[in-house]
């Protein structure tokens, strides 16, 4: 009977002792967590200021690089006047900044809109997903269907042209783009779109849109503006032969 | 009457100029929240980076201003600035791929199965690395170029077929676009997990001539 007791007494302690366990456990875990996430949170602001502070000096400097470039360009063009050699080698020069993508296209042409979806009850988009590959493949299809220009929100795609990601963040031209992201074509719409629309291309692309893994809009548009490159063309490798 | 005019000139101006400060603000904004998503490390090399591309359009800066004042002392001196063209020209070619170069760099050899998304990705990681110049065997990377599917063997350049083996060439600080390819984690590592029966080999280049666009 004292044996029966006691073992009814040691039932009823198993419970609040699991309890407490789980408690405790779980207490541990909520007190550990930010412990370890601090360290590196710590960081972040700091950090995420000196990005947006170098940022803003690149456009000034871009800036800077734009104005030095015009100048130079109107005393050129002002001499090029005085003779015939020098008048051919400015024309040979718009030519090829023209081709270069140095000088501000605008026409026909379509814009393709990408950014990640926002996750159900979310209010921002889940932007941990690189999409640096997507806007690439939509910037080939659009040379492939003849565009005369392209550019990835600002930056104009030149032969020299970087688009990367890190971690979420793309980077185009050594400079930061912001979502949602726009690759603007400027070339004749219908063969843009028919290329865009072709079921063999863009195939990752579109199977994650109809996932709801990502959101892309292309847009026709009678006048896209796609600005000129406004970065450096200095080589420091390669010489002409 | 004429007031009135100016007043909704002023205010279509005003509005104008708030949304654009807006649109500013919400990209600047936009990508602010994403960099607070990132890692200090991440971060890191975000700034890294920044350094480094803010570094070269300083260098560019100081090299034109060199550039606009010889010019205007030739001007001013009754020479006119041909020299200053003749140089500008130059440099316009080698952008734009329009001169064949030669410098050095690294090769990607590619035998076996591989398709034009890859060889899009292998040239694209090329350009992030700093790549100034870049060829597909024969065919040389211009501003427009795209690749496509082609025949058994072979992929397209700019609408003509590339037989395989392929060979990427590209010109540039060899160490860096060498350690840009071969990095554990790195884009060939990638590609040898998912082509598995391709061989990839890279190599560092003293020198490479590379063809201009159209292969002149």
């Amino acid at each position: 009977m004292t044996d029966g007791r006691a073992l009814q007494k040691g039932s009823a302690l198993l419970l609040p002792a699991v309890l407490f366990g789980l408690l405790v456990a779980a207490q541990w875990t909520t007190i550990a967590t930010p412990g370890v996430q601090d360290v590196g949170i710590r960081y972040i602001d700091p950090l995420a200021a000196a990005v947006n502070r170098l940022q803003d000096e690149q456009a000034s400097l871009k800036a800077q690089l734009a104005e030095v470039r015009a100048k130079l360009d109107g005393v050129q063009r002002a001499a090029s006047a005085q003779s015939g050699a020098a008048k051919d080698v400015q024309a040979h020069i718009d030519e090829l900044r023209a081709s270069a993508g140095l000088t501000e296209a605008r026409g026909e042409g379509i814009v393709v809109t990408i950014d990640a979806l926002r996750p159900l009850g979310a209010k921002e988009p889940e932007r941990q997903v690189c999409l640096a590959p997507d806007l690439t493949d939509v910037v080939n299809v659009a040379w492939m269907a003849g565009a005369r220009a392209v550019a990835i929100n600002s930056e104009r795609v030149v032969a020299a042209s970087s688009v990367y990601c890190v971690g979420a963040t793309i980077v185009v031209n050594g400079s930061i783009v912001a979502a949602p992201f726009a690759v603007s074509a400027v070339g004749s719409a219908p063969s843009l779109l028919a290329a865009i629309d072709d079921p063999a291309q863009l195939v990752d692309l579109k199977r994650r849109r109809d996932q709801l893994a990502v959101d892309m809009r292309v847009t026709r548009s009678p006048l896209v503006t796609v600005a000129p490159y406004a970065g450096p063309l200095g080589a420091r490798s390669a010489k002409p032969q | 009457m004429r007031s009135r005019a100016g007043v909704l000139a002023v205010t279509a101006t005003a509005l104008f100029l708030g949304v654009l400060v807006v649109s500013q603000f919400r990209s600047r904004e936009a990508y602010s929240r994403t960099l607070r998503q990132e890692t200090p490390e991440q971060l890191t090399r975000l700034i890294a980076d920044l350094n480094d591309r803010n570094r070269q359009l300083r260098s560019e800066i100081f090299d034109l201003r060199l550039a606009l004042d010889a010019a205007q002392s030739a001007v001013a001196s009754g020479r006119g600035s041909l020299e200053t063209s003749e140089k500008q020209l130059a440099q316009l070619r080698v952008f734009s791929g329009r001169s064949r170069v030669t410098g050095p760099g690294v090769g990607v050899r590619v035998e076996g199965q591989f398709d034009e998304r890859a060889l899009s990705d292998l040239v694209y990681e090329l350009r992030n690395a700093g790549a100034e110049a870049i060829a597909v065997n024969d065919s040389r990377v211009g501003p427009r170029t795209w690749f496509g599917p082609g025949s058994s063997g072979t992929l397209v350049v700019d609408g003509r077929e590339v037989r395989g083996p392929w060979v990427v060439r590209a010109i540039g600080d060899a160490d860096v676009l060498y350690v840009a390819m071969t990095r554990t984690g790195g884009i060939v590592g990638q590609f040898e997990v998912i082509y598995s029966r391709t061989r990839f080999t890279v190599g560092r280049e003293s020198t490479l001539d590379l063809p201009a666009v159209g292969g002149t």
